[in-house]
């Protein structure tokens, strides 16, 4: 029962926390973004409509900004509090109201602690190291803005043709900052801890990149807007149910309840061959049309290649999620800095506020490594529920009354709607990553060195390429059946 | 009015070449830190530095797949595998102990880069390629990839085999010889580090 | 070599101002030659006819490049910091040699400096593995006269980026089995020494 309260009081910290962090960036992003423009626009002069233009292509990195140090302020204590309820314990509660204000606190300490170079360090690779850690995190999330926030106009400008593989090269340089600051120490504990993160790096990258490229491969883009809009419409679009093989399967139902028994006959009564020529776009559709009993032998290979993607994709999730933890160094893979036996290695020497952005950068990588997790797997800001089940839900009705209630906000253009409702689902999906990460770090042990190439090399490498080849296969068994 | 008219009209035809050559400038400065600085790890640090400014340049040449590609590949894949080449076979993280080539032969070879560059120079004027004004699509990834799997598909099997080879040779030749048995250990050890130390001991 | 001995019989402060002397040298001549300064200062002092008769009345720049090298020798001479010497002249020649050229000349020189700077650095260090960061430096030279050539000779096909891949890929394959061979043979002799991998000399 004490932890049943425990969580409840989570559940609020998390909620003021997200308010805070969610309100400031919104204004922030409104004022330079909408508000000043807007303002700017009654003068008609070139200095007027410069700076307006100025100001709005600096909204993506503003906001980024400004959310980076309050978020990764909020997840310190939110992993702090999680994991005390994991191990049954109280947590930080004693800073401000019940503990809300502890990693505050924490960083006001740090930043007014001494900034300490070693004796025998190299000094100008010692504080290189940390902004080449961060910088990376900053230039990574920006692809992903485009994605999350649903495609606004504002967030337009930082979308890339190749979004995937500059985040993947973007997350792939802050192991750089760490060899160079383990090396820079002059400190045999950070040392190795900058060699086993480079090894662990590398390893690491390839099942990473392979569970990715199969994704890529199934959405035919590199570009994370178009992978987040084919996944739009439902949690039986998103990727992680087998990248559309359910699309079939969705239609089909939508079809259904929306009460049109013409389409639905349409769809039932197709001929043999049209029927076959969406198998190969839509392998769940066809399934469902062939089961009233045209076809066993399409129905069987539609319904293999659907159960073969589905469990592809969910193992190429369950990879993402292992090769990630390892790439930002989270526990289970957190050799690194292992406390117990390199006394958290590469970041042994730091201090102050060079420790200070070690540790943001962390966060802040554990948050971007949840993002594209989420614009990948689970459809971005896309509502789970899909429109067909959402009617009957009544959710225009709900959608409606939101958006009456906000009329003055978006009047003055506070709200967006599309935009709002795609940033509320992708803060809680993201969170629930984190929440899973936060459980794993909580559950598991640490691995041992050799463990850990072991497991790289010999599993999760051949692992991922079997994925992804059984992909490329499952795609085309279809096609062939169509073919024969 | 007049001067923010200017200030766009040369910030649009100029703004290219100014950031080609602030980047020209850091990777010719950063090249010379790699092959000039004492400290030979540092150096390898240095490189990351020199292919960071090259990826810039391949973006400004709007080769986006490329820019990354070599980020990813070179700064962070082929340089850390240096620099830790560099941790271990120079241990006690020193300034390298190394002799330095002759004054005479530091001049030749200064002589033969310096006369390379001026006949390169000389000998690239843009008369000899029949330039194409056309510009380059940002997205040429379709571009590249289909390429690589219909003309190029020969070539880039060959690549891939070359690369699984090197893969294989790379870990056989740097595999450590297995651990001798307990019994045989003194004396395997002994006879490896004589033979090694010998030559070293006569040049001093 | 007298610019050796110079060198050590001087304090560093001296040698490092000698540098600096040198830098704001090279970025007078090619701020002249910039703004055209340069050629006026030829026609000024009869230089021009000397240059035409040499046909190389069009080319100020080469007169700029000269100047920055004798400049740079004469420094060097004195005893200033060679390496810092060296960095400032190859920049001051890069921007005199390149300011008025199209893009493709600017991206080819520059590749051939990285270029010439990579042999340069091969053949003079010792340490093996600072032998493979110089390759390095020379085979990316080669991937931005590839890439250079794609964006202004084959922007549709972009053959240029395509070599490019293929470069890189080699460069991987390269990279690992010398830095292999460096190692196993560092187990063996204990040194990374160029002078001392005699093992087949005669």
């Amino acid at each position: 029962m004490r932890n049943g309260a425990e969580i409840l009081k989570l559940g609020t910290l998390t909620i003021t926390w997200w308010c805070i962090i969610f309100g400031a960036v919104w204004i922030a992003c409104y004022l330079v973004g909408v508000a000043i423009p807007m303002l700017l626009s009654s003068y008609d002069s070139d200095a007027a409509r410069i700076t307006a233009e100025t100001c709005r292509a600096l909204t993506p990195i503003l906001s980024v900004l400004v959310f980076i140090p309050i978020n990764a302020m909020f997840m310190v204590l939110f992993e702090r509090r999680g994991l005390a309820i994991f191990t049954v314990r109280l947590g930080p509660n004693r800073v401000g109201p019940d503990g809300y204000l502890q990693t505050a606190a924490d960083a006001v300490k740090l930043l007014f602690k001494e900034d300490i170079t070693p004796h025998g360090a190299d000094a100008f690779m010692f504080t290189l190291a940390p902004i080449v850690f961060f910088a990376p995190s900053i230039f990574g999330a920006m692809p992903l803005l485009a994605a999350v926030t649903n495609y606004h106009e504002l967030f337009q400008i930082v979308n890339l043709p190749t979004g995937i593989f500059f985040i993947l090269a973007a997350s792939s340089v802050p192991v750089v900052g760490i060899v160079m600051g383990g090396w820079a120490s002059n400190n045999k504990y950070s040392l190795v801890g900058g060699l086993r993160s480079a090894a662990q790096a590398i390893s690491y990258e390839i099942p990473l990149v392979l569970s990715l490229v199969t994704i890529c491969l199934l959405a035919g883009s590199l570009d994370v807007v178009e992978i987040m809009k084919q996944q739009a419409g439902g949690i039986l679009n998103w990727n992680i149910l087998g990248g559309g093989a359910l699309r079939g399967l969705d239609s089909a139902l939508a079809l259904k309840f929306s009460n049109s028994a013409p389409a639905l006959q349409e769809l039932s009564a197709k001929s043999f061959d049209q029927v076959l020529k969406t198998a190969y776009s839509d392998p769940a559709a066809a399934a469902l049309g062939l089961v009233a009993g045209q076809d066993s032998m399409a129905t069987i290979a539609s319904i293999i290649a659907v159960v073969v993607l589905m469990a592809c994709v969910l193992i190429a999730a369950g990879l993402y999620m292992t090769g990630a933890c390892a790439e930002i160094n989270r526990i289970p893979f957190d050799l690194p800095e292992a406390e117990s036996e390199l006394v958290s290695g590469y970041n042994t020497e730091y201090s102050g506020i060079k420790f200070a952005i070690f540790f943001l950068a962390e966060f802040t990588n554990l948050f971007v490594v949840a993002s594209i997790f989420v614009v990948m797997f689970l459809g971005g800001g896309d509502c789970p529920v899909p429109a067909w089940l959402g009617n009957m839900l009544g959710g225009p009705q709900m959608a409606s009354a939101i958006n009456q209630v906000l009329s003055p906000l978006i009047a003055i253009k506070f709200v967006d709607p599309p935009t709002l409702f795609a940033a509320i689902w992708v803060i809680l999906k993201v969170y629930g990553i984190v929440f899973f990460a936060v459980l794993v770090r909580g559950t598991l042990p640490r691995f041992r060195i050799d463990q850990l190439m072991d497991f790289g090399w010999k599993r999760l490498i051949p692992l991922s390429l079997i994925v992804f080849v059984l992909v490329v296969f499952a795609r085309e068994f279809v096609n062939v059946h169509v073919g024969s | 009015m007049e001067q923010f008219e200017m200030l766009k009209a040369l910030a649009e035809t100029n703004v290219e070449s100014f950031m080609f050559y602030i980047l020209a400038t850091i990777s010719i400065l950063l090249a010379y830190g790699v092959i000039l600085d004492r400290t030979i790890i540092r150096s390898g640090f240095i490189l990351i530095g020199v292919f960071g400014s090259i990826c810039g340049l391949f973006l400004l040449l709007q080769a986006q797949f490329l820019a990354l590609a070599q980020l990813m590949i070179y700064a962070v894949g082929i340089t850390l595998v240096v620099v830790i080449a560099l941790m271990l076979t120079n241990p006690r993280m020193e300034k390298s102990q190394l002799s330095t080539a002759a004054p005479a032969n530091q001049l030749g070879a200064f002589m033969v880069a310096v006369g390379l560059f001026m006949t390169i120079y000389l000998s690239v004027r843009p008369e000899n390629w029949t330039l194409s004004s056309e510009p380059l699509d940002m997205n040429n990834v379709q571009v590249l990839g289909r390429a690589l799997t219909t003309d190029y598909s020969l070539p880039f099997e060959f690549a891939s085999v070359l690369l699984l080879a090197a893969l294989i040779g790379a870990v056989m030749l740097a595999k450590a010889e297995k651990p001798p048995k307990p019994g045989e250990e003194d004396f395997e050890y002994s006879v490896v580090e004589d033979s090694a130390a010998e030559p070293v001991a006569s040049k001093r | 070599m007298t610019s050796s001995v110079a060198t050590k019989s001087q304090s560093p402060v001296q040698a490092m101002s000698y540098a600096l002397a040198y830098a704001i040298a090279v970025c007078f001549v090619v701020g002249a030659y910039a703004t055209g300064n340069l050629d006026n200062f030829v026609s000024m002092t009869g230089l021009s006819s000397v240059l035409e008769s040499w046909a190389l009345k069009d080319y100020t720049e080469l007169l700029a490049f000269v100047l920055i090298v004798l400049l740079g020798s004469t420094v060097a001479l004195l005893g200033g910091q060679t390496s810092i010497i060296m960095a400032v002249g190859t920049v001051g020649s890069f921007f005199a040699l390149t300011l008025n050229q199209h893009p493709l000349i600017q991206y080819l020189s520059l590749a051939a400096v990285l270029f010439a700077i990579g042999l340069y650095g091969m053949v003079v260090s010792r340490n093996a593995v600072r032998v493979l960061m110089a390759i390095e430096l020379m085979l990316n030279a080669v991937n931005i006269n590839l890439v250079a050539f794609a964006r202004y000779v084959d922007p549709v096909q972009v053959k240029g980026q395509l070599f490019a891949i293929f470069v890189i890929t080699v460069a991987a394959a390269e990279a690992a089995v010398g830095l292999a061979i460096v190692l196993s043979i560092y187990r063996n002799t204990s040194t990374v020494d160029m002078e001392r991998f005699n093992l087949l000399k005669w």
